[in-house]
């Protein structure tokens, strides 16, 4: 797998780099602001863009500017944009209409190597990755609020929210240290309640779940 | 103000009753007191002709008709300065002004009185000289002592305005200080501390899978980690507190369609304001939306709310209204906090909240 990196701190650029080399992933480009993005990505073809949202110069979503920019102009490259903080704003628009291949988590997910190496992965491979908060935001003005989402108890929430990230019902499991029978009765329940077609597939699981609760507003 | 506004020149014209005309002599439209005194100065004309005549028959002579001249002309004199000095307003300066007007009348008196003997009986020094001296002194001590206050106090209201002035563009430039400063500490904490307590994180996670077969390490280097989170998580709580990462990156009223879309209020939003708003304002106009709309969504079991950003002259307006139970507390805590807030921008905040139907929250917030 060919990497791009753009992130502005240098200490953070040069761990993410030393982390992903250390794992067989190659970093073709490392960069520290949109323009630069957007030239490494036409100039080495990577399979991911790892971005951060604040870049120079503006440092306010100058990143995800880059990232959708870069999306159109190879569609099928992924990009997992990192965040200091979780907007749901940001992840429909980065989601917008091409859902293949995108990831949206917060910053400090890079600590939890295995998952977040897990996570790159299936951004490459077309998968659809969305940080937990953002489930957990969409979610938490809603609590007693009487309508389906209101009636999920505090366990399918978690469920939910991991669910989110792509997981498979094996990693939700050993996540919340349950059985993966009791995740399986988890789902279908959730499904149940906000009746959406159940399916198989992790990443269709995402965007249905993702769909729902956009819908929803 | 000019003197007419404040006194009643024409004296006949009292609220409630129609002027008072007198005689047709009053076409003109005079009234009593001005008919009165060109009354008197056309008899006092009429007395000094005559006087004159009668001098002139009687052979001549020593000229007294000048004395009779000097009654009459001290009369009509002190009838017109009476009459100036009475317009003046009440209180000091009329006071003062009466003392003017005597000092007017007596400096004529003495002047004429010497020009008279001058003419009549030859010449001689300009005896007034020190009487007219010592009455302008009289006057100007009197004048400085009554009107001292009234310059005083002059001096002291122009000095407050201007310090009014003074504290409230500098209120304005320390609030929207403050809330620069407060933007800086936002981005610092993020893309700061945070960003390198994330980095700390990540080497922490290379380290944890290097101890993968030292289960001791790995726990201890996984507490850390747990620690880091909590450290990153506060951060992100305390930044967000400050000031919304989506305000400070992308504007008003992207950050108020987030937090609606968060409640999921079905809140209608209609932004008409073409203003690049200053920080201070921005932030202020947030936390009204954002206190009125969790208070529609967690208190009033509102179904729907609408907000409302418009321009007004010099100032922004931000109307919250939603379609819940009412009764807002205008005094509560939440609602009086933001009313501080708005103030301290010198702007003004209302809060409608009848039971039972519904609250309506404006705030209007000056723009420089």
């Amino acid at each position: 797998m060919r990497v791009v990196i753009a992130e502005d701190l240098a200490l953070l650029r040069e761990g993410l780099v030393a982390l992903l080399r250390e794992n067989d992933i190659e970093v073709v480009a490392q960069v520290h602001d949109g323009p630069g993005l957007l030239r490494a990505i036409s100039g080495h073809q990577p399979d991911l863009a790892i971005v951060d949202v604040r870049l120079p110069p503006t440092f306010s979503d100058e990143g995800l500017q880059a990232a959708i920019e870069a999306r159109r102009r190879q569609p099928e490259l992924g990009v997992l944009v990192l965040s200091q903080y979780v907007e749901t704003a940001y992840a429909s628009e980065l989601i917008g209409e091409n859902t293949a291949g995108i990831g949206y988590l917060l910053k400090e997910r890079v600590g939890d190597v295995r998952a977040f190496l897990d996570a790159l992965h299936r951004v490459a491979a077309g998968g659809t990755v969305i940080d937990r908060q953002v489930v957990t935001q969409l979610l938490a003005p809603r609590e007693g609020a009487g309508d389906a989402l209101g009636d999920l108890t505090a366990r399918e929430r978690e469920v939910l929210a991991l669910m989110a990230e792509g997981r498979s019902n094996a990693a939700i499991a050993e996540s919340l240290f349950v059985s993966a029978g009791a995740v399986e009765k988890h789902i279908t329940n959730i499904f149940a309640k906000l009746a959406l077609p159940a399916c198989g597939d992790d990443h269709r699981r995402v965007l249905a779940v993702l769909a729902y609760l956009q819908a929803a507003h | 103000m000019s003197e007419h506004a404040r006194l009643p020149v024409d004296l006949s014209l009292t609220p409630g009753a129609p002027p008072r005309r007198w005689m047709p002599a009053l076409a003109a439209g005079l009234s009593i007191g001005e008919y009165a005194r060109s009354l008197e100065r056309r008899l006092a004309l009429l007395a000094a002709v005559i006087v004159l005549a009668v001098w002139a028959l009687a052979g001549q002579g020593y000229f007294w008709p000048a004395w009779v001249w000097l009654g009459v002309g001290v009369l009509v004199l002190l009838d017109f300065a009476a009459g100036w000095a009475w317009r003046r307003p009440p209180g000091a300066v009329r006071r003062v002004a009466c003392v003017w007007a005597l000092v007017a009348v007596a400096a004529v008196i003495l002047v004429f009185t010497w020009l008279l003997t001058w003419l009549l009986a030859g010449a001689h020094s300009f005896w007034p000289a020190w009487a007219l001296f010592g009455l302008a002194s009289a006057g100007s001590a009197y004048s400085l002592i009554a009107l001292q206050d009234r310059v005083l106090v002059a001096r002291g209201r122009r000095a407050l305005r201007a310090r009014i002035d003074l504290l409230t563009h500098t209120r304005r430039q320390a609030v929207d200080a403050q809330a620069v400063e407060l933007r800086r500490i936002e981005r610092d904490l993020h893309d700061g501390a945070q960003a390198r307590l994330v980095a700390l994180t990540l080497q922490l996670g290379r380290a944890e899978l290097r101890a993968h077969d030292q289960p001791e390490v790995r726990a201890l280097i996984q507490e850390a980690q747990r620690e880091a989170h909590h450290a990153i998580a506060e951060l992100r709580d305390l930044a967000r507190g400050i000031v919304p990462p989506l305000l400070a990156d992308r504007g008003l009223v992207a950050a108020v369609e987030s937090l609606a879309a968060r409640y999921g209020l079905g809140t209608a939003i209609e932004a008409d304001t073409r203003r690049s708003l200053a920080p201070a304002v921005e932030s202020a106009a947030y936390f009204v939306i954002a206190e009125a709309l969790t208070n529609a969504a967690k208190h009033a079991r509102a179904r729907r709310t609408w907000v409302l950003l418009s321009d007004e002259r010099r100032a922004l307006r931000v109307c919250v209204g939603d379609d819940g139970c009412g009764g807002a507390d205008a005094e509560g805590s939440g609602l009086a906090g933001l009313r501080a807030r708005v103030e301290a921008l010198d702007g003004r905040l209302a809060v409608r909240s009848p039971p039972g139907s519904g609250t309506l929250v404006e705030a209007i917030i000056p723009c420089a």
